[in-house]
């Protein structure tokens, strides 16, 4: 089985890996933020301090030129010679590189240097500079170490001051002598210089020594700090990166004044800068994504999995057959209107259901009726006849069952009758319960006998039997006059037969059931009732009946219920089939019945009836009858005689007396109870009890003697008990007779 | 049923057998009837008698009834289920059983 996420356990994975993804791209981009940021804060301190270092470099040699220059202008100013000679002379005195005089015009009239004689100061950019000592803007003019004008391959400091007899002088070094002139000022200017925390400034000259160095490395290589500088490669103030004393350190550097003045600082404290800033962050972040984490997760389980849990809850509880349950949840409108959707559903479900059921119901109730009317349910079936009496029932499971039983009279001496079980319950039982009894019922009325109407069913039932049923059956034909039993069991429970209030099952040997298999021969059996036999036949309901311990109600409890006397009869009959049903409800108590219940009794009388004109012609019928009778119940010759003298007398009686002009019937019953003989006599005529007629004194002598009475007398006399009774506008007179077989 | 008499004088021996019943007693008393007058001797041979009912009973009373007056009879070879039922009626007492 695949097990199923849940929404809170799905939901955390997403969120966390929501989060993840957030947390990590966060960090990434304040990382590279940061990384930046510190780079850019480290490369404008790179060129500040760079700025600030060459300012101070510029300062020095502005100082140091201007202040030549005013010696030389005031030399001038007081006369000295300014031919070329002249100023040759105090180029030399000086130790400067040049010297140029320039009129109020501004056209070089004077020079140490031929080239520029009467050159325009016009004419260039960085010589044009010197213009405002001429319109009186300033008394003094100094500039960085530069290209000419003249010739941008010569590189001069050039300072300019005015001269007392207008125009002024320029003076200006060349590379050598500038350096000379400010290198010593150089050497102190990083001596308490920090780039950032450990950072610091080189200066070196134009061949790499070191001129400046807060690790007093003056006069050094450059080489020894680590850094190499390639000027046609790397640009001007950008960054380039270094082992400077054993540190990898962002560097910068620019040119200037004829010196490089190189930035160092470790790059170990621009990423400090930066992982600390970035270590906040994650920090701020992780405890802003925990609380977020904590805070989604809460709600979501509030608002949706806890109002799910309910809602399934609900759910489960209608899955289970509670469609009164309600779903209602109302913390939100989702769950709200989802609550109303569901309970809609329901009720429309519940509709629909109770319409089905209510249709199911009443053609369930038709079927029911329809089987029912399929089976005989008149008792007594056949009020006329005394020899036998038949009572069944079928309690079906459900509506419909697959159980029944049937019985019908084939002439006027034999008796169909059968009990038979469908496998399987519910309507598709029934219906093949109603093909199954008409099949018997069509063989049964053709003539076929018990064993060719099982073969000839089978045959039937076995034609197209998609649904593979089976039929379990029992049936028998009973010879009414005596007592024979032709039967034929497919596959089903024998019978109970009970005699002299003792139970036991019939032998038999069992055929296949009905619609199992083509061409299988079944086999005949017979068993020969005596009169006063009770049969009854069932299906495995009641022997499979079980009681809520699951235990089987079994033949042994069948048997036992059914060994005792029934009496006589329709009463018997009736009784049989009664005792067992209470058995049955006694032993499965309140567990629910899992199975057809049908019962069907016979009770075999024997042909032990009579009826006759109450005319003395038909006293050998009478007695005739009651011989055979007494026969049959094993009767012993002495007993029988009597029985006979006792019969002849009260049928002579009913016959001379009991009917006033034309005779009507009178009808005799003898039957067997235990060890004695019972006869009854019936007639309709004028009431009459001949018991209470005194009796004859019988030591009279012979002429005193009266014959009246006598014969009345003779029965008291012979027979056990005699009895007299008015019903139902008969007179019944009984009599008993014991025996000892 | 059938009846045998035989006549010898006034000595009349009547064997009946089988039955004597409701039915057959009419019978049976008519043709004893039909001798009884000069009879004084009266000899029923019972040996083949299976069966006696009230009705035959009553045809023997009233022969014993007659024969009283003129003189005898006597019942002869009389089976075990006639005699009880002879000794139930009482008819044992008043009948002449050898």
């Amino acid at each position: 089985m695949q097990t199923k996420k849940t929404i809170s356990g799905t939901f955390l994975k997403w969120l966390l890996l929501i989060v993840g993804v957030a947390f990590a791209v966060s960090m990434v981009f304040s990382w590279t933020l940061q990384t930046r940021l510190s780079e850019k804060s480290a490369h404008h301190l790179l060129r500040l301090n760079i700025a600030d270092v060459r300012q101070d470099v510029i300062d020095a040699s502005d100082a140091n030129l201007l202040a030549l220059t005013r010696d030389i202008a005031a030399e001038i100013d007081a006369g000295a010679p300014i031919d070329e000679a002249g100023l040759l002379t105090l180029m030399a005195h000086h130790d400067v590189a040049e010297i140029n005089i320039i009129d109020p015009s501004g056209i070089i009239t004077s020079t140490t240097h031929p080239d520029f004689l009467n050159y325009d100061m016009r004419s260039g950019k960085q010589s044009a500079e010197f213009l405002g000592l001429l319109d009186g803007t300033e008394r003094e003019h100094v500039q960085s170490y530069q290209p000419t004008s003249y010739d941008p391959s010569l590189l001069r400091k050039y300072a300019g001051v005015c001269l007392a007899g207008g125009g002024f002088v320029e003076v200006a070094y060349d590379a050598e002598r500038f350096q000379r002139d400010i290198d010593h000022q150089i050497v102190g200017v990083t001596r308490n210089r920090h780039v950032g925390e450990n950072g610091c400034i080189i200066i070196a000259d134009e061949n790499w020594n070191i001129v400046s160095d807060r690790h007093e490395n003056e006069g050094a290589n450059l080489v020894v700090t680590g850094i190499w500088i390639d000027r046609d490669t790397m640009p001007e103030s950008d960054v380039f990166t270094a082992t400077v004393y054993g540190k990898e350190s962002s560097c910068m550097y620019v040119f200037s004044e004829g010196y490089y003045i190189v930035a160092v600082l470790p790059e170990n404290e621009i990423l400090l800068q930066r992982d600390t800033s970035v270590g906040l962050t994650a920090i701020l972040e992780v405890l802003v994504f925990l609380t977020l984490f904590g805070v989604i997760f809460l709600l979501v389980r509030k608002l949706v999995v806890n109002n799910l849990n309910r809602v399934n809850t609900s759910l489960s509880k209608i899955t289970d057959g509670d469609l009164e349950e309600k779903v209602d949840v109302r913390s939100n409108t989702e769950f709200a209107e989802l609550s109303d959707d569901i309970n809609a559903t329901v009720g429309t479900l519940k509709q629909y259901i109770s319409a089905a059921a209510a249709r199911i119901d009443r053609e369930l109730a038709l079927a029911k009726s329809i089987q029912q009317s399929a089976l005989p349910s008149v008792f007594p079936p056949y009020p006329d006849r005394t020899d036998v009496s038949l009572y069944a029932t079928m309690d079906a499971a459900k509506e419909v069952g697959g159980d029944f039983y049937d019985f019908y009279l084939l002439d006027e001496n034999r008796l169909a009758f059968l009990v038979a079980d469908v496998s399987g319950k519910g309507i598709p039982a029934a219906m093949f319960m109603m093909t199954g009894k008409t099949v018997l019922r069509d063989y049964a009325e053709r003539g076929d006998s018990p064993a060719e109407i099982a073969e000839n069913a089978n045959a039937k039932l076995c034609e197209g039997n998609d649904a593979e049923m089976f039929v379990t059956a029992w049936m028998g034909f009973l010879e009414t006059d005596t007592g024979l039993v032709r039967f034929v069991n497919a596959g089903h429970n024998p019978p109970v037969l009970i005699r002299d209030g003792a139970a036991s099952f019939v032998p038999q040997k069992a055929n296949l059931t009905l619609a199992a298999m083509e061409g299988v021969p079944y086999r005949e059996q017979t068993l020969k009732l005596r009169p006063g036999d009770l049969l009854f036949l069932y299906t495995d309901g009641v022997t499979e009946a079980a009681n809520a311990a699951e235990e089987l109600f079994g033949n042994d409890r069948l048997r036992e219920a059914l060994s005792k006397r029934f009496g006589s009869g329709e009463a018997a009959v009736r009784a049989v089939c009664g005792t067992v049903k209470e058995a049955l409800d006694a032993f499965t108590g309140d567990a629910p019945q899992f199975d057809d219940i049908t019962m069907l009794c016979l009770y075999y009388a024997g042909n032990n009836t009579l009826t006759v004109t109450a005319k003395t012609d038909e006293l050998p019928a009478v007695t005739g009858f009651i011989n055979r009778a007494l026969e049959g119940l094993g009767c012993p010759k002495e007993a029988a005689a009597q029985i006979d003298v006792a019969s002849e007398e009260i049928f002579a009686n009913i016959a001379n007396y009991a009917y006033e002009g034309e005779p009507g019937e009178v009808t005799i019953r003898v039957r067997g109870e235990g060890d004695s003989a019972v006869i009854e006599f019936r007639d309709r005529g004028i009431p009459f009890n001949p018991l209470e007629k005194p009796d004859p004194d019988v030591t009279l002598p012979a002429e005193e003697r009266e014959i009246g009475g006598l014969g009345i007398f003779m029965v008291k006399k012979s027979m056990d008990d005699v009895a007299y009774q008015r019903e139902n506008d008969e007179n019944v007179l009984t009599i008993r007779k014991n025996f000892s077989k | 049923m059938t009846i045998q008499k035989t006549l010898a004088g006034t000595s009349l021996t009547v064997a009946p057998e089988g039955r004597l019943d409701t039915i057959t007693s009419p019978q049976f008393e008519s043709e004893l009837r039909a001798d009884m007058n000069a009879v004084t001797d009266l000899v029923f041979d019972l040996a083949n008698l299976t069966y006696i009912s009230s009705a035959g009973l009553r045809v023997l009373l009233s022969a014993q009834k007659a024969m009283n007056k003129k003189g005898t009879m006597v019942l002869r070879n009389v089976r075990p289920e006639i005699m009880e039922i002879f000794e139930i009626t009482g008819f044992s007492s008043i009948l002449t059983i050898e």
